[in-house]
């Protein structure tokens, strides 16, 4: 047996129990960014009733519950867009397609990655996207998100460099 | 395009800036009806009310996010001075409406251009408030214009005048006066069910930490170069500015005397307001004092303190006020009326503010509690008894009440909602600019009181609209 597939079939334990931690991780922050993309608070309030009658200065109870629907879809937060918007190198009907896609793309990236799907390209994929996001908050200014970002680049890209020890994957047998 | 300081605005010279505020102020406009209330120009035609915005930074913004909510408002145009900020107000009014507005770097050019504007809102620095407000309401706009009025009396006193010569609505942003739960707390629980008993203190603050209150900074290539700056009266020729110092004044003009009033002015007169609107009166007299203590390079002071003294229709009052800008310790900010039978602290956010009854000498408050006029406090109970009290000295905790009710959405919104309402002619402006005025006047003497140490006894030179 070569030394090369003799690597190929050993198998280790720490190392693959640390790419699945890592591939959960950035699965689940995936996901969840995404899904997050989809909340919003449904806010009702109603009068406040003194001495038997409704007040008439626009006294009001509210209670707040967070909800999750496409009417409360918004890509990339509204503050962050107006500011892109602002800037020359970003035409305004790219950002527009950008900010439909990010959420849908967000999920169906973290849920192939959970799963396994061509976890290598996933993860290719799923770094153009932090990437793409961190050109915006650079032309804004906005150096913690930047920051913020590049940490998630790291994650992947260490997982790529030990996607050797990612098992697990509906793909598996097609490592792609 | 006509390059316009506040000293130079349509009609309104530096000079006739004095002389036409001495005029309205020596009484030639007093007696003459404020226009409170106006039906006209395009708004009446169709009931949709364009709006146009100078100033596009973030107090535009936190008036934007205000409006959104009231129907029938079209956003026409915006202007700034910072090319920046007219594309982020564009791209907010994009985004959110679909259509494209105006943008314009000039205030004068926008008004000359935009005939169908029905109204303007004004959220510049201090020391453009007056020039603007004059030259919109000039143009036949109807203005809602952020406090504090101007930088000084003579820049306000110009604003009430206008208003009065154009007959349109001129609206101070004291947005507290439209707030329910002040009103609430005013008409109901002061006045009506007098449930503070004879009031004879008022006490506010506003106390912000030295984190929020660093100097702001942008980098230098997004903001107005160093002639436009000095055009639009950042600067002087004479003042052999750096352009790092140019930008510096006009990210932070509130620093800068010239520019602005200082931290009573930015913090305080929201809240100053509130003690004479609440007794109804205008103070007597001021002494006050005031540092730079902690930003020793800064004009004005950073943490200043007054009292206020007072003739109200129950008798003598005083007022406390500080503002800090070194320190958040103590609670945000709020304004307390105390009286013999209760204290209100109210602020503009709910959670500061609480009520509480004096034990011993207050009748129940339980009957107001039944009906729904009060809460009884979850939150906040009394102390209980230790080893560290002494009971001799001590006045026995009072109890915490709660509003019945908040305002549950943007507290600049009623206030805006007045405003458009007024215009449509169904309210009567909760604030106009000599409503405003007469409550504003006595802070333009704090700065002055404390940088003399001396007690300014008001006279109607002082404090005349």
């Amino acid at each position: 047996m070569s030394q090369e597939s003799q690597s190929q079939h050993t198998f280790d334990l720490g190392a693959t129990l640390g790419v699945l931690v890592l591939r959960l991780w950035l699965a689940v922050r995936a996901i969840l960014s995404g899904l997050e993309k989809y909340a919003g608070t449904s806010t009702s309030s109603s009068p406040v009733t003194i001495d038997g009658a409704v007040n008439s200065y626009g006294l009001t109870e509210a209670t707040a519950t967070k909800i999750y629907s496409f009417a409360n879809y918004h890509g990339v937060p509204k503050p962050l867009y107006d500011k892109v918007l602002a800037e020359p190198l970003i035409p305004e009907w790219g950002l527009k397609i950008y900010d439909q896609i990010l959420g849908p793309a967000l999920i169906a990236l973290g849920i192939a990655l959970l799963f396994g799907f061509a976890s290598r390209f996933t993860l290719f994929a799923m770094g153009l996207l932090y990437t793409s996001l961190t050109v915006g908050l650079i032309l804004i200014n906005e150096n913690s998100g930047v920051a913020w970002l590049a940490i998630h680049i790291a994650l992947i890209a260490l997982m790529l460099f030990q996607a050797k020890h990612n098992k697990l994957e509906l793909t598996g047998k097609w490592k792609l | 395009m006509e390059t316009l300081t506040p000293s130079q605005a349509p009609g309104l010279t530096r000079r006739d800036f004095l002389f036409k505020g001495t005029l309205a102020g020596a009484g030639l406009v007093l007696g003459m009806p404020s226009i409170l209330k106006a039906v006209d120009g395009p708004a009446a035609a169709s009931n949709m009310i364009n709006v146009g915005f100078i100033g596009c930074g973030k107090q535009h913004e936190v008036l934007f996010n205000a409006m959104v909510n009231i129907p029938g408002l079209r956003y026409t145009a915006v202007c700034d001075i910072m090319k920046d900020r007219v594309g982020a107000a564009y791209g907010r009014i994009r985004s959110r409406f679909g259509y494209d507005p105006k943008r314009y770097i000039d205030a004068a050019d926008m008004l000359e251009k935009e005939k169908d504007l029905d109204a303007v809102i004004v959220s510049t620095p201090d020391f453009w408030h007056s020039p603007h407000t004059v030259m919109s309401l000039q143009a036949g706009k109807h203005v809602y214009c952020e406090k504090m009025m101007a930088q000084n009396l003579e820049g306000a006193r110009a604003m009430v005048k206008a208003m009065d010569d154009s007959g349109k609505l001129c609206q101070i942003g004291h947005q507290r006066r439209s707030n329910p739960r002040y009103i609430y707390t005013l008409k109901e629980l002061i006045q009506r069910h007098k449930i503070c008993g004879r009031i004879v203190n008022a006490n506010a603050h506003w106390n912000r930490a030295v984190s929020s209150s660093r100097d702001i900074t942008a980098p230098a290539r997004i903001l107005p170069n160093k002639e436009t700056l000095l055009k639009y009266g950042f600067g002087r020729e004479g003042q052999n500015l750096s352009d790092e110092e140019l930008q510096r004044r006009f990210l932070n003009w509130r620093l800068y005397r010239d520019l602005s009033g200082g931290p009573i002015s930015d913090l305080g007169a929201h809240q100053i307001d509130i003690f004479n609107w609440f007794f109804g009166a205008r103070p007597k007299s001021v002494i006050a004092s005031g540092g730079c203590d902690y930003f020793k390079d800064r004009e004005h002071f950073d943490n200043v303190m007054c009292i206020f003294d007072y003739d109200t229709a129950d008798g003598g009052a005083r007022a406390f006020y500080q503002v800090l800008t070194t320190t958040s310790a103590g609670g945000g900010y709020a304004e307390s009326f105390m009286g013999t039978d209760g204290t209100i602290e109210i602020s503009e956010r709910s959670a500061y503010t609480k009520i509480y009854r004096e034990p011993g000498s207050a009748p129940s408050w339980d009957p107001l509690v039944q009906q729904g006029w009060l809460k009884k406090a979850s939150a906040y109970a009394a102390p209980a008894d230790s080893s560290d009290a002494i009971a001799s000295y001590a006045s026995a905790a009072p109890e915490g009440f709660e509003l019945p009710g908040d305002l549950n959405e943007p507290p600049h919104q009623p206030h805006l909602a007045n405003f458009f309402a007024a215009i449509r002619g169904d309210a009567k402006l909760n604030c106009d600019a000599r409503e405003a005025l007469e409550s504003e006047a006595p802070i333009y003497w704090v700065n002055p009181a404390a940088q003399r140490n001396e007690t300014i006894i008001f006279t109607e030179e002082h404090l005349h609209t």
